[in-house]
């Protein structure tokens, strides 16, 4: 085995035991003595709680416990540990949005759980909550960010002295990450132990404030989260229901398993915020930018989370202009916790600009790949630092040659099939990929395998074939004698994340300094233990190739080496530093989407019938695992242009809380998707070269689509979705 | 073949606390809450149906949905919970060879009826021919709705009449993957679609 896995289609090491059913998810163990737990949730959007009618609940059948406000269990408030939410479940009786926990009931079997919960009364006194971001807007800003060139006063002023101006506002309503796991906690106590299954994008974390919310010292809880059933940001923090779960088993001294329903997880596990945005772009008639001025308004919930920051990840970022501002502005609403959805600032951010950048391109009558490619940046356009690698001209080059860019209509509405109008359209892609810390730790063991462990979670990114992948690569051994490990807070502190498409960047440098570490081991070991043939040799002397450790003509497999030394493992952890955020270089990964829709004459039916993207991430680690990444942030985009929206109403109330209503992509939807990456290792951002990409598909797309309507029917569409009546 | 295994890393006593998870052959699992029930004689249903080729004798209460009946109590969670609504297709099971989102599916309805879950799709310790396509074109990412979406292709493939691409991604139309795997289920589909006529 000479050729590095790096790059290849590797097959999912986890593939086998999730197409037979038996990856076990947070929902799926069954201690023994488990009980159920089922949730209420508050139905006033703003208000107190003034009394709750529990008996009825407390006499049903199999019910063992009902916890509410009134009769709580005590919970710290662990908000300050980097909590979503800034108040504690069941501490008080405040109601501060509509579907807030307000109890949980706990009974021997799911069904009798469920219909107690049914059972269960609330009497509020209730006040109208802030919910329209138009009438509580605009919001306070952080601090409005902008350079202007010399001379020039104000952003106004540059876009004033324009010969070309173009505003464009875009709005869209709140979005759900509709992870197909529902959210679910399996809690298991051992003497002053917690186990705790449940879906994590960062068991470490995770587990730390858990315990922060019981107020237990962090090693007594341990997260397992080998198997979760999606995150795209919902399971970054520790929601409610699970700090719950875990106080509720622990005050029972019985096993509980507490799953949210579909309807519930729209409220408390974060989504992503309803978002304004207004850009403003100042250009030469030659379509060279004078100014860019991108403004949000989004919401920032009185109960706090995620603030959505569209423009610092985009405009930004993304084009050269001499004039820029940004400002975010944050809204106070009594809406459900915010928090991060693939791409989160990025894809409303991204739609905002590059629907700008398209009516440029009709305006100045430009080719939308030439405006771009006038407009290319080589530094920061606000931040000013260079790129630590960018590739993106060839994106764009390479993915409208792919496409066959050059029979795009030139004129909006001009062709047609029958009675199906065709458009085309493109837009940038833009997500930062740099690297955080991270570590592993890797074993030699006597059975001839290896084992790579790292503290990360595997959402579906494919983080458990990436340590193999990673560990084959550095030992230049098979893939398939790597045994990864993830998910599980009890493995060497400092995993990294499977957060904002890092984990992959971040892990393969610490697998691989565990991997030299382990060899030196593995060396000294061999020196070192009297019962090896290596014994007594300089260190400097032997030498560790593909699997075997040699010195002259003696030479040994690890597994025999082991066992002749009569030692089980050898092993080695390491931790690695991430890259400076604010050091010299700007790490950004790219890529030009290129999609074609039709649009029905008379209905107004929008089908994306083909999509094409080029990606510049720096070096891939998986071609397969990366290849369903990026397809799966191009299907997003197509679900946030055309289907994905949950309009709040004035008391609160998400309109379209379940999966019914709240559209998400379906596979009708999706036509064959062609994607290709640049082969560009990033010298700047590790050894290897790779900067992430889980997020990335997910910015721009829905702008491509957008602007491919546009080509097919004249009609511009700026509060999202695009949906058939509005093309009528 | 890698190994990944639900036990790997897995302590002793963490271990001993899950004694019975992995359990497969149905007649030996304990059926939590079966005392419980039987205090409550008079609202109970009982009902024999056949679950992947084992009789299985249960009583019930008329509430209990197929779904919950065979992760809670048969401990056959390879069939998911993504809304038990009807809405997703996570819970895709055979009901009499023709597909069924089981949490639409009241037990009490199923006397002598025959079910398939995805633990019941191979053939032993080899990969249904859907299974292993689903491998070799990622047809999945997190997996969580990938059962779901296997018992339905399978249920898509007998019935004979999806053949092109664009009448498979219509009748997957009732699985939802949110990681949209849907390219490579598709093409999953008509790679297995080849080998099991
Ligand atoms: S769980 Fe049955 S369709 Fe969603
Ligand atoms: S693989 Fe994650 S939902 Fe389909």
């Amino acid at each position: 085995m000479s050729v590095s896995p790096i790059g290849r289609e590797t097959a999912r090491v986890d593939g086998p035991l999730k197409v037979t059913g038996r990856a076990p998810y947070a929902a799926d163990y069954h201690p023994d003595g488990l009980v159920y737990g089922h949730l209420i949730l508050a139905t006033v959007g703003r208000g107190t709680v003034r009394e709750m009618d529990v008996s009825l609940a407390e006499a049903a059948p199999g019910v063992l416990a009902v916890y509410t406000p009134f009769r709580s269990i005590r919970i710290i408030n662990d908000f300050a540990g980097r909590g979503a939410e800034n108040y504690t479940v069941l501490q008080d009786t405040t109601v501060r949005f509509r579907g807030q926990i307000i109890g949980l009931v706990v009974a021997d079997t799911l069904e009798r759980a469920r219909d107690a919960a049914a059972l269960v009364t609330a009497e509020y006194t209730s006040t109208t909550p802030r919910t329209s971001l138009a009438d509580s807007g605009p919001g306070t800003s952080p601090g409005a960010e902008q350079v202007l060139a010399p001379g020039v006063g104000s952003i106004d002023e540059a876009l004033a002295s324009a010969p070309v101006t173009i505003t464009t506002t875009v709005s869209q309503h709140a979005q759900h990450h509709v992870a197909m796991e529902p959210h679910a906690t399996t809690a298991v106590w051992q003497d002053d132990q917690l186990t705790l299954y449940c879906g994590s994008q960062g068991p470490q974390r995770h587990a730390s404030a858990i315990a922060a919310s019981l107020g237990v010292e962090p090693a007594k809880v341990r997260v397992i989260a080998r198997y979760t059933g999606g995150g795209f940001g919902s399971r970054v923090p520790a929601w409610n229901e699970a700090k719950l779960c875990a106080a509720a088993a622990r005050a029972l001294g019985r096993p509980l398993k507490v799953v949210l329903t579909r309807e519930q997880l729209f409220t408390t596990v974060g989504h992503r915020s309803a978002v304004r945005q207004t850009v403003r772009l100042g250009a030469e008639s030659d379509g060279r930018l004078i100014a860019l001025s991108h403004e949000s308004d989004a919401e920032m919930p009185a109960v706090a989370g995620w603030p959505l920051m569209p423009a610092e990840g985009t405009s930004a970022v993304l084009y050269r202009t001499p004039n820029i501002r940004i400002d975010q502005r944050l809204v106070t609403l009594d809406t459900p916790s915010t928090w991060a959805m693939r791409g989160p600032g990025e894809a409303p951010g991204a739609f905002a600009v590059e629907t700008a950048f398209d009516e440029l391109a009709t305006r100045t009558g430009i080719d939308p790949v030439e405006l771009r490619l006038r407009n290319y940046a080589v530094r920061e356009p606000l931040g000013g630092r260079r790129f630590s690698s960018k590739y993106l001209d060839q994106c764009y080059r390479v993915g409208a040659m792919r496409f066959g860019w050059d029979r795009r209509p030139r004129r909006p509405r001009s062709r047609t099939d029958g009675d199906w109008l065709i458009g085309m359209g493109m837009a940038t892609a833009i997500y930062q990929g740099g690297r955080g810390s991270s570590s592993a730790r890797v074993q030699f063991r006597d059975d001839g395998r290896v084992t790579v462990a790292s503290g990360t979670s595997d959402i579906g990114t494919g983080a458990w074939t990436m340590l193999a992948v990673a560990g084959a690569d550095a030992l230049g051994l098979p893939v398939a004698a790597m045994v990864p490990e993830l998910g599980d807070s009890a493995l060497p502190p400092g995993g990294s994340a499977a957060v904002g498409s890092g984990a992959t960047a971040s892990t393969v440098p610490a697998v691989q300094a565990a991997c030299r570490s382990a060899v030196t081991a593995l060396i000294r070991a061999a020196v070192e233990n009297p019962r090896s043939p290596f014994h007594g040799l300089d260190p400097a002397d032997v030498r560790y190739r593909q699997g075997r450790v040699s010195s002259g003509r003696r030479s040994m497999g690890f597994r025999d080496l082991l066992r002749a030394m009569g030692v089980p493992d050898v092993q080695a952890v390491e931790n690695t530093e991430g890259i400076d955020r604010d050091g010299p270089y700007a790490f950004q990964s790219f890529g030009a989407h290129f999609c074609e829709v039709r649009v029905h004459r008379l209905t107004g039916d929008i089908r994306v019938s083909r999509f094409t993207s080029v990606f510049d991430v720096g070096t891939v680690i998986n071609a397969r695992t990366a290849r369903s990444q990026l397809i799966g942030g191009i299907i997003w985009g197509i679900g946030g242009a055309l289907l994905e929206s949950d309009p709040i109403e004035p008391d609160g109330r998400y309109a379209a809380a379940n999966m019914a209503d709240y559209l998400v992509p379906v596979n009708a939807d999706v036509p064959a998707i062609d994607v290709h990456w640049l082969d560009h290792p990033d010298p700047q951002v590790s050894e290897v070269g790779a900067r992430g990409l889980g997020e990335l598909g997910n910015v721009g797309s829905a702008a491509a689509v957008g602007n491919a309507v546009f080509n097919a029917t004249g009609i511009r569409v700026r509060d999202l979705p695009i949906t058939l009546d509005k093309l009528l | 073949m890698p190994v990944v295994t639900q036990s790997e890393g897995m302590s002793r006593r963490e271990l001993l606390s899950r004694s019975g998870v992995v359990a497969t052959a149905v007649a030996t699992v304990p059926l939590i809450g079966a005392d419980a029930l039987a205090e409550e004689a008079p609202g109970e249903v009982g009902v024999r149906m056949t679950v992947n080729g084992t009789v299985t004798p249960l009583t019930v209460d008329p509430r209990e949905t197929l779904l919950d009946v065979l992760r809670e109590r048969l401990r056959l969670t390879g069939t998911k919970k993504g809304c038990d609504r009807g809405q997703c297709g996570a819970c895709t099971v055979h009901v009499d060879g023709e597909r069924v989102v089981s949490c639409l599916t009241l037990v009490a309805t199923l006397g002598g009826a025959r079910v398939t879950t995805i633990e019941g799709l191979a053939d032993g310790d080899r990969l249904h021919p859907l299974q292993q396509a689903f491998i070799d074109h990622d047809g999945f990412q997190c997996g969580f709705c990938t059962p779901g979406q296997i018992m339905s292709a399978a249920a898509v493939i007998e019935d004979g009449r999806a053949r092109t691409d664009d009448q498979i991604r219509e009748q997957m139309s009732g699985n939802i993957c949110r990681c949209s795997a849907y390219p490579g289920i598709v093409a999953a589909v008509q790679q297995a679609r080849k080998e099991m006529r």
